[in-house]
């Protein structure tokens, strides 16, 4: 493969007595949409934190190549009833830019990663715990558009997706490689869902399990290695 | 009205509006970031910064600011360690802090020494040079949080909120600690360090259901602050009870007020 975008080069990470990571190696090359799946407990987001750099105490290499913008976004988490209230225009500008900056540049920016991720720029004056589950999952993929990123790092992207609304995630996940060029890294447990969606499947399990072409993956051979290993 | 033209009620009315715009500008992060009970630490620290600076015979309150801005450093370097949970820590060093002010103030033995006055405040003593320094503060805090708004609410809301590739947030957390350290500065000096947890949080809770976006959050529990503190130091004009009982008074009243309009307004 030349010059890929993210080498991880025989990545071991053990707390204490327990080995999480167990001499992981892959590459993953430009504008490719790879998904990371496995249980929980494989070792999937310790492998996300030392990719992005943070979480540094593990043996083995993970080089970025220079001049890559990386964009997380993370999990998203259950609705939170102490949250204070966040307009969607804060949630996307929150950490980005001061306050005097220039509010007209600034609101048509957000309004162009709202209409990337087919959020209308309405939503803007809504607040941000009033939305669904993939409107919210949207959103946070407009805030990572706004770092104009070559790569993507979504988390679990459907874990608090209603049913109905994950077909759209992932055509727009796919039209973000696609037409926007973009190296995406998926990471989730639900095999079924990513298959048609991926060009590589890496399956975890402490240690990688599996490489492969989405046509080439067999879940019957696959699944009993991971779970025998839960 | 005569009691308006007395130079130190002048002087007590500026000095806790700058403390309501401040407590109120920043109460709405303070509890975004689950802080709330950081305020109280950081006054028990002060605390014993005004011991040491007994036993050294500097101004009390003038050697309350290095301590505030040195603990608060080492709350933000101990935090950002991952090691120890915030409530822990905040416990850690208002013991702390309480127990050093009383070995200070108990070696110190100086008789003339009120530490009810930084406990509880001392708004209707305020001199010129105190004034000044609260004003600088409010203007210094004002316009930290104005040009770091968007940074500082991605800092508070979750330390690693953004997670952007190996940058993190860290600094803009350094900061907001500090300028959480001098609101409270300033706020022993004119409602107490005991109190001014209260005028940091009750706003937030009393106006948090009726606002749809952070910044309004900021500007209504900024009323909500300022008003009650000129209503709590108009009334002690004229009731003989402590200001910062009074104000602490006006901020339940607002907060019970508008629970019962909810109430009503829900069904």
């Amino acid at each position: 493969m030349a010059n890929p975008v993210i080498t991880v080069t025989n990545v071991t990470k053990a707390v204490d007595t327990r080995q999480l990571l167990v001499d992981v190696s892959f590459s993953i090359e430009e504008q490719s949409l790879v998904s990371l799946i496995g249980p929980n407990g494989a070792g999937k987001s310790t492998l996300i934190k030392i990719i992005l750099g943070l979480d540094t105490s593990y043996e083995g290499k993970v080089t970025i190549r220079p001049h890559e913008r990386v964009q997380y976004i993370p999990q998203l988490s259950v609705t939170d009833h102490y949250q204070l209230p966040l307009s969607v225009h804060e949630y996307l500008a929150i950490g980005t830019t001061p306050l005097y900056s220039n509010r007209t540049a600034r609101t048509a920016n957000l309004t162009r990663s709202l209409e990337h991720v087919g959020i209308s720029k309405e939503k803007l004056r809504q607040t941000y715990t009033s939305l669904s589950g993939g409107e919210r999952q949207r959103i946070a993929i407009a805030r990572a558009l706004l770092g104009d990123p070559t790569v993507l790092i979504l988390d679990e992207p459907l874990a608090a997706v209603d049913y109905t609304s994950r077909t759209g995630l992932y055509e727009l996940i796919r039209h973000l490689q696609q037409v926007h060029h973009m190296t995406v890294l998926l990471v989730s447990h639900d095999i079924e869902s990513v298959l048609p969606l991926s060009d590589r499947i890496l399956c975890l399990n402490q240690t990688l399990h599996t490489d492969c072409h989405p046509s080439a993956f067999d879940p019957a051979r696959t699944q009993p290695a991971i779970h025998h290993h839960c | 009205m005569e009691l308006l033209t007395y130079t130190f009620v002048q002087y007590a009315f500026l000095g806790g509006i700058g403390m309501a715009l401040l407590a109120g500008i920043l109460g709405p992060f303070v509890v975004a970031s689950r802080q709330s009970i950081a305020s109280d630490m950081f006054a028990h620290v002060a605390l014993a910064g005004i011991g040491g600076a007994l036993l050294l015979g500097v101004s009390p309150w003038w050697g309350a600011l290095p301590t505030l801005l040195l603990v608060s450093t080492l709350l933000w370097w101990l935090m950002d360690s991952d090691s120890y949970s915030p409530d822990a820590l905040a416990m850690f060093f208002l013991s702390g802090g309480l127990a050093l002010a009383l070995a200070f103030v108990h070696v110190a033995r100086d008789s003339t020494f009120a530490f009810e006055n930084y406990l509880f405040g001392s708004i209707l003593t305020l001199t010129t040079t105190d004034l000044i320094a609260i004003l600088v503060s409010t203007l210094c805090v004002v316009a930290t949080v104005w040009y770091l708004w968007y940074p500082l609410l991605g800092a508070t809301q979750s330390p690693r909120f953004l997670v952007p590739f190996r940058r993190t947030p860290q600094l803009v957390l350094l900061l907001y600690f500090w300028i959480l350290a001098i609101v409270v500065w300033v706020g022993i000096k004119t409602i107490g360090g005991l109190l001014i947890g209260a005028l940091l949080v009750i706003p937030v809770l009393a106006v948090r259901t009726w606002v749809f976006s952070f910044k309004a959050l900021v500007f209504a529990s900024t009323t909500v602050s300022v008003a009650s503190v000129a209503t709590g130091l108009g009334a002690a004009l004229y009731i003989d009870l402590p200001p910062s009982s009074l104000i602490i008074g006006c901020l339940i009243l607002i907060f019970v007020l508008q629970a019962i309009v909810k109430h009503i307004y829900a069904k």
